[in-house]
């Protein structure tokens, strides 16, 4: 158990920077999910924390120790991969031990922990068995034994579920999140599923393109979007995005002409905004947004309308059934508080967007 | 013309395309067997009738050429020298080769695709351009007519050849075998020797076993570079083959030539279940 530390890490391969200066702090026993699209840097920050790729500037610190220039094995972490990489000629009791007799434990004590970690990954019948002979949910349980019978101060996950099937992925998301609250280790957990990293993490970081974009509790990503990337990662269905031009005050021109009425009494530092809208927030209401409605997906507990609003398509999903039909004509409003308004930084380029301080009414 | 051919048609086409393809390997199979054939055939005949039109298939057989030369060419000599430097280089060219080919697939060295190009190249090098200076060089430390000289010098083709095979063996293996094992505790080396080596036992022992086959078969430095003491079985059948002051001398040949090539078959029928599998795996494994 230990902190662990990152201070303004880069890493180049040649003139290709791929991680421009990452700062992240966390706690002693906290579950901290890295999300973003591929090639984001997720997976290199955490390769970096384990030692399989050096460190071009920065530092990264395990508990109170610098570990740029230390050897993986010394590092005392424990990582599981995406494709398990079990030793496919050591059995399932033997890959288990493997770290520990690396270790030079006593024999007894590694029969103790495999046996302990069997019991409560529900390995102890398949202990003989080699990785070919189990499923994908069985050997990502014996990648997840090998990692808690070491006992480390630092677990690495990187993307251990995306090779299973969409219902064991989800039966072993909440078996790692109950590993993690029983074993209470620091944990650092890559994803590009946003889902996995809400539900799993104590903290999201969302990065992008070789940068934190944003770093907090899961619903406080959802909630309060730095930019307008995180808006559109975090959530599912996607944040609807809506841009035009700032007129009369708090009136929004699309690009067709369509005039949306916004909260009134802000100010509007640029002409040019994007209003966010979570498809949950919207409401069905006479004197809203007037959409036309082109496809309804009900799953039950809710449907997802798909509409069309000022020529661009936005989604909408209602709580329970609908009686609208596609083709009709629906009115939409958000609360105002509900509203996501970013504003292009020109002076940073147009690829961050900020979100105005917003109005709680 | 695909859509009306009935299932069973196709079934039957396919029977058949099966039977086609069997016999054509019969026959490409006789085609190479029967050279052997012969000359094992012609090994166990007097010499009168080596030379008989039309050739006899049906003969007293002897064994009197085979215990002659054994003892004339020295042959039980040359078979153990053989065995030394084939099992000597293969196994010194595996334990640098794969290590060579594992470096060349796995560490990020600066123009390691360049220098493993030309460590190939070395091989397109024709080897009687390379005998004469081996030779020299042998001569000035001394080292001719040894087994560790022919050892070192079937190492300079062997190397390349195990490196290559090796290297493509090594990257269809995933990465994070020898990622997880570092994490587990192992130096680079540690996991190369205890989760690399060990998946790649049957890809390693296909290479030693080809390396060694090569080895068992040279001719052209075994001529250069030994004289008596360490002189190998290929150099005895060109001795007969070019004795011009008897002439060849066929039933010798065929003798010496048979006891060549009978270590080869009986060492691939015993290994061959790991030759199989080690080509497969090394095409297929993931």
């Amino acid at each position: 158990m230990s902190t662990l530390d990152i201070h303004n890490v880069y890493k180049a391969y040649g003139s290709v920077e791929v991680l421009h200066g990452v700062s992240l702090n966390i706690k002693d026993g906290e579950f901290v999910a890295l999300v973003g699209p591929s090639g984001c840097g997720k997976s290199t920050l955490l390769r970096m924390i384990a030692g399989l790729e050096d460190i071009t500037a920065g530092d990264i610190v395990i508990g109170d120790r610098i570990v740029n220039d230390v050897a993986p094995k010394n590092r005392n972490v424990a990582m599981v991969f995406q494709n398990y990489a079990l030793y496919p000629h050591m059995n399932v009791r033997d890959n288990m031990g493997f770290p520990l007799r690396q270790r030079r434990m006593p024999k007894a004590e590694i029969e103790r922990r495999v046996n302990d970690a069997a019991r409560i990954l529900g390995l102890e019948p398949l202990l003989e068995r080699k990785p070919r002979a189990l499923s994908g949910g069985q050997r990502q349980r014996v990648a997840m034994g090998r990692a808690i019978v070491r006992e480390p101060n630092v677990f690495l996950f990187d993307e251990p579920l995306s090779n299973l099937d969409a219902k064991l992925r989800v039966q072993m998301r909440s078996e790692i999140k109950e590993l993690h609250q029983r074993l209470g280790i620091t944990t650092v957990y890559v994803t590009h599923d946003q889902i996995e990293a809400m539900t799993l993490a104590d903290r999201v970081v969302v990065m992008n393109g070789g940068i934190i974009e944003q770093e907090g509790p899961p619903l406080e990503l959802y909630d309060k979007p730095a930019s307008r990337f995180v808006a559109a990662f975090i959530g599912s269905p996607p944040m609807n995005f809506l841009e035009g031009e700032i007129a009369d005050g708090a009136v929004l021109v699309l690009a067709d002409g369509t005039r949306l009425q916004l909260p009134a009494g802000r100010q509007y530092r640029r002409a040019h905004v994007t209003v966010g809208v979570r498809p949950e927030h919207f409401e069905l209401h006479e004197t809203g947004w007037p959409a036309t409605v082109s496809v309804i997906e009900p799953t039950g507990s809710e449907t997802q309308i798909t509409a069309r609003m000022a020529g661009q398509i936005v989604r909408i999903l209602v709580r329970g059934r609908t009686l609208v039909m596609p083709g009709e004509v629906i009115h939409l409003q958000v609360r105002s508080e509900l509203l996501h308004i970013f504003e292009d930084e020109v002076a940073r380029g147009s690829r961050v967007l900020h979100l105005q301080e917003k109005q709680y009414a | 013309m695909t859509s009306i051919a009935s299932p069973i048609l196709k079934r039957r086409s396919g029977r058949l395309g099966h039977k086609v393809r069997i016999a054509a390997g019969v026959i490409v199979s006789l085609i190479f067997l029967f050279p052997i054939y012969w000359m094992v055939l012609t090994s166990l005949k007097q010499p009168v009738d080596i030379f008989t039109t039309p050739p006899t298939f049906f003969f007293e057989p002897t064994i009197a050429t085979y215990v002659e030369y054994f003892r004339r060419a020295d042959i039980s000599r040359r078979l153990i020298n053989t065995i030394i430097v084939a099992a000597g280089s293969g196994v010194l060219s595996i334990i640098v080769g794969s290590m060579a080919g594992y470096a060349l697939a796995r560490v990020r060295i600066r123009g390691a695709t360049t220098m493993g190009l030309l460590i190939l190249l070395s091989r397109g090098v024709p080897p009687i351009a390379l005998a004469v200076p081996m030779f020299l060089v042998a001569r000035k430390l001394g080292l001719t007519d040894k087994h560790i000289t022919l050892i070192l010098a079937y190492c300079t083709f062997l190397i390349p050849y195990v490196m290559w095979l090796m290297r493509s063996f090594f990257i269809s293996l995933p990465r994070e075998l020898e990622e997880s094992a570092m994490i587990d505790g192992c130096s680079r080396y540690g996991a190369f020797l205890k989760i690399i080596v060990p998946i790649s036992l049957p890809g390693l022992l296909s290479t030693l076993i080809f390396s060694m086959i090569l080895a068992w078969e040279e001719l052209l430095f075994a001529l250069v570079l030994t004289n008596r003491y360490a002189s190998t079985i290929p150099v005895a059948i060109a001795g007969i083959a070019g004795d011009t002051i008897n002439g060849a001398n066929w039933g010798a040949l065929t003798a010496v030539g048979t006891i060549t090539v009978v270590p080869v078959v009986i060492f691939a029928l015993l290994v061959q279940k790991w030759l199989i599998r080690g080509l497969a795996d090394g095409a297929t494994k993931g």
